[in-house]
């Protein structure tokens, strides 16, 4: 069956204060060891399946050297790759430059997502990271003239101390980069981060929500089709798509986390182990019923939602039939319209609260 | 006759004054129990005893010293738990008084002692803690003379955590204290002073044997309840326990007799024995009335029988425990239960929580309130929803309880004004030296159920101490207060307050409730109301965000388990009526100011 693929380079030149995602400074002997490692780890557990996406994330996987790239790119050379429709690579934007650019064009890359999150001074100071508009609008036209025309910006917001100004500022920022795709992300406090020693608390309640509406207005162009992703019709991320649809992926690399098979797999974030061979930590193998549930969570994230005939066709089930919706419906929680099921819009920033009454 | 060999003793102190320590070191001395096997406060067994430092339960040993026989039974400190003093003190016949060389006499000091001197005990005073660097031994000596009229010769000055004195005590007990009569001819009667449920053996009776005997395969017989069982086991405790063929007169030790049927045996009944029956039971105790009442629910409700079966046990070895049952419309089946006060409470609370893992909602405690209809008949009302309509009352009255609070005469200024905060009558300040004072205020129960004790502590920075007995009851302007949530009454968490404090507590209340009530997915009203009357409200907005927003690289089964996480937390929750009430809040109606 057709599948897709995540692969994490976990190393960064610079550590951002709220990422508690597996990264490492960047070091030239550590790359060296990992990419054997990486390879080593693909060459176990690839099954020679046709890949559908693939997504290297990270980290920061624009870190690495040309060489480190070229490595990278000869370990992946292994997938089967005929009909692969999206490959998405993360770049920082100081890394983008023409050598980056042209070791991704030969391999195959078609889509870029550069983690700007934000332009606004506070903010970037705040998150420990850089970014200058002019520099941003320069390297988003390098990207465009080597024909990388598929480019989603990450934006953060929610930051303590944020204002909506600021925020319309960022987003009409983003905006002027014309790019095809916006994930935007509300700052989580996580431990394990710089902020986690640090007294931070969130902004109220109050205020993230009427970003969240703000960020939807100014996209309103744009499709909203996942809670956090704005795209240009068409230009939906067919590998994040994967990911809520709950169909089957691999995750390979340090802390990178797979779904095949039925189990749902989360790999050590521990670089030794990881080099020992030693790649999974965690394992879940799921039941009819666990899937199911995976389906809802994950679906009702996409704003379309679940579509009634797909659930029944791919468990055999009737979707009323195993969770009782009838109280969520009569609440407008939840919407049945054409053949789909989906969280009422205007309560889709709380949708935790809706998922826990369902399943 | 007397058995000369034997004494019954028990240690009687303020909270933290030493008591446990004393005791540890006494069953090291007399060989009881070995080095290697001593931990700290060893005869407080329950896991709640050690972790607190507090005694909840009594307890009985039996040592060895130099020849003689010495049963030391254990007392709680605690003014909650001075009916557990009183049973242990009538299976003795002399009490250790421990007084903190450092701190003095206290108010718990004397309301042990008064019972003790109740039970007509000598008592022999022990100055504990002499090896404190601000220990005051000249001090306390002399209040152990002026204020509790002993001789100077007669106190005794030890550590017991250095050991120093501690085996002058031992021989005090020999010498001061009488041994108990014997009667081994007489028709056997054994007085219950104590007992709790054992999974393989049944109810274990703690008894002291006052006439006659009893041995293994006798048949003895509860004489309140009439029932009859055969004694499979019996020994005492040395802490551990020591199977003996038979206990005499003036012993002290434990029965087991395959009792499975709690309801059969009551803590202060007599045990005689078939073929050699007594004709009258001794003189039990004096039945300890509750104070407080609190609704107590099970979270989930399928666990209603659950919590009757641990009410059951517990009632075993707590004769003071009290219950009936209870509906709510807001908590679903549960029990009204009586307890001693506000610390009894708890430990009650907690043992339900942890020996039986039953998830507890408590309500706000209430008192007894004597209430006068107009047709001039009275009622009794022990909660709030049992209040009659205004209109049927003629009058309310609530409990008075006279206060001995100890402390250093600098702090008679906040100690007066938080009597008076909590509508206290000014009754007398006695001097118990020319740095320490007694403070008497006459103050409604229903006040210092709840926080009066930690804010007494507070205001005088630990150095008070408190006691108190009931002094009988007052009318009072009182009212019911409700609490609606989302326009809904909620029985649950109605209180009866006094009119003129009526406004102030109800925005303290509700202003609690914001607090402790989580945002929802609409927006939730919280009103306090007099009858029709709203005197205050506040909001709960609705909530805003609930979603994990960021994706790493698919990792979904974190999404899941944060999701389950949540869920929970649900758990903890109680729907009443479309509002999630998380436990805490039942007792939000405590707090307040």
């Amino acid at each position: 069956m057709i599948k897709s693929v995540y692969i994490h380079i976990p190393f960064c030149k610079n550590i951002c204060s709220y990422c508690d995602f597996c990264k490492f400074i960047y070091n030239e002997k550590w790359v060296g060891a990992y990419l054997t490692g990486l390879n080593n780890e693909i060459k176990d557990r690839y099954m020679d399946d046709p890949i559908k996406t693939i997504y290297i994330g990270g980290g920061t996987p624009s870190a690495l050297s040309i060489d480190e790239l070229k490595r990278l790119f000869k370990i992946i050379s292994v997938f089967n790759t005929n009909d692969l429709e999206e490959f998405t690579f993360e770049c920082n934007l100081s890394d983008i430059n023409e050598g980056l650019l042209e070791i991704l064009k030969n391999n195959k890359v078609n889509r870029l997502s550069i983690g700007i999150q934000s332009f606004n001074k506070k903010n970037l100071a705040f998150m420990e990271r850089n970014a200058d508009f002019k520099d941003a609008l320069k390297k988003v036209d390098l990207c465009h003239q080597y024909g990388f025309n598929n480019i989603n910006l990450d934006l953060m917001y929610a930051i303590p101390g944020e204002t909506l100004k600021d925020l319309k500022k960022d987003l009409d920022l983003f905006l002027k980069l014309n790019p095809t795709h916006i994930s935007t992300y509300s700052l989580i406090l996580e431990d394990h981060t710089k902020l986690s020693s640090k007294n931070v608390s969130y902004i109220e309640e109050e205020l993230d929500y009427e970003m969240f509406k703000l960020i939807s207005k100014k996209l309103n162009s744009a499709n909203h089709y996942e809670i956090s992703n704005f795209s240009i019709p068409g230009y939906e991320s067919k590998h994040n798509l994967v990911y809520w649809n709950n169909e089957e992926y691999y995750g390979f690399g340090l802390g990178a986390s797979g779904y095949i098979d039925d189990i749902r797999y989360q790999n050590t974030k521990n670089l030794k182990e990881y080099l020992l061979g030693n790649y999974v930590l965690e394992k879940e193998i799921l039941g009819l019923k666990e899937k199911m549930d995976y389906e809802i969570m994950l679906g009702l994230r996409k704003l379309k939602g679940i579509n009634i005939l797909e659930f029944k066709n791919k468990y055999s089930k009737d979707i009323e039939e195993v969770y009782n919706l009838k109280p969520l419906l009569k609440s407008k929680d939840l919407i049945k319209k054409k053949g789909y099921i989906f969280i009422n819009p205007q309560k889709i920033y709380i949708m935790n609260e809706i998922l826990i009454k369902i399943i | 006759m007397r058995d000369a060999k034997i004494r019954n003793f028990s240690i009687i102190a303020h909270i933290d004054h030493g008591k446990s320590t004393l005791a540890d070191r006494l069953l090291e001395i007399t060989g009881a129990v070995s080095k290697r096997e001593m931990k700290d406060q060893l005869l407080d067994s329950m896991d709640l005893e050690r972790e607190r430092g507090i005694t909840i339960k009594l307890n009985a040993v039996k040592l060895d010293y130099n020849g003689y026989i010495i049963n030391l039974i254990d007392t709680p400190g605690h003014v909650d738990f001075s009916y557990e003093v009183s049973r242990s003190l009538a299976a003795c016949e002399g009490a250790v008084l421990v007084v903190d060389a450092a701190q003095g006499i206290e108010a718990q000091t004397l309301a042990n002692l008064y019972l003790a001197m109740e039970n007509d005990l000598v008592i022999i005073p022990v100055i504990n803690k002499i090896d404190l660097p601000n220990a005051n031994i000249p001090k306390v000596k002399k209040e152990l003379m002026d204020v509790l009229g002993f001789k100077e010769d007669e106190i005794i000055l030890c550590s017991a955590k250095t050991g120093e004195g501690v085996s002058s005590i031992l021989d005090a007990v020999i010498e001061r204290i009488k041994p108990p009569i014997i009667n081994e001819d007489k028709k056997t009667r054994a007085l219950i002073f104590d007992s709790h449920f054992d999974s393989y053996r049944g109810v274990i009776l703690l008894v002291k044997i006052v006439d006659g005997k009893i041995k293994v395969g006798d048949k003895i017989k509860m004489m309140a309840t009439n029932s009859v069982f055969e004694v499979v086991e019996l020994g005492v405790y040395t802490p551990n326990e020591v199977k003996y063929k038979e206990l005499c007169s003036g012993e002290v030790g434990y029965i087991a007799a395959s009792i499975k049927d709690i309801s059969s045996v009551s803590v202060g009944d007599t045990v005689t024995v078939i073929g050699n029956e007594a004709d009258l039971p001794l003189e039990g105790y004096k039945e300890m009335k509750p104070m407080v009442f609190s609704g107590i629910f099970p979270t989930e409700s399928n666990k209603y029988e659950e919590l009757k079966d641990a009410l059951n046990k517990l009632k075993l070895n707590d004769a003071a425990l009290r219950f009936e049952p209870e509906t709510s419309e807001a908590l679903g089946f549960g029990f009204r239960i009586g307890f001693l006060g506000l610390l009894h409470m708890d430990v009650i609370i907690t043992r339900i929580e942890r020996e039986f893992n039953i998830g507890i909602i408590a309500t706000s405690p209430s008192v007894i309130y004597k209430v006068t209809l107009t047709d001039g008949s009275l009622i009794e009302v022990d909660s709030p929803n049992k209040m009659p309509d205004k209109v049927k009352i003629a009058t309310i009255e609530e409990p008075y309880i006279f206060t001995n609070i100890i402390a250093p005469s600098e702090y008679v200024g906040a100690i007066m004004e938080l009597c008076q905060n909590k509508r206290g009558i000014y009754k007398s300040i006695d001097y118990i030296d020319a740095t320490r004072i007694n403070v008497h205020y006459e103050i409604p129960l229903s006040e210092i159920v709840y926080d009066f004790y930690d804010k007494l502590k507070s205001t005088t920075k630990g150095y008070a101490s408190f006691d108190y007995e009931l002094c009988g009851y007052k009318p009072s302007n009182l009212v019911k207060m409700d609490i609606l949530l989302n326009g809904e009454v909620v029985d649950a968490l109605s209180v009866i307050v006094h009119k003129d404090f009526a406004y102030s507590k109800g925005r303290a209340i509700v202003t609690k409730l914001r607090e402790l009530i989580p945002r929802q997915m609409f927006q939730i009203p919280i009103q306090a109301s007099i009858g029709s009357k709203v005197i205050a409200r506040e909001n709960v907005s609705a909530m805003r965000k609930n979603v994990l927003a960021k994706c790493y690289g698919g990792d979904v089964s974190r999404k899941r388990k944060l999701l389950e996480k949540q869920k929970e937390g649900k758990k903890r929750m109680k729907m009443v009526g479309a509002v999630e009430v998380p436990q805490e809040a039942f007792l939000a109606v405590l707090g307040g100011e």
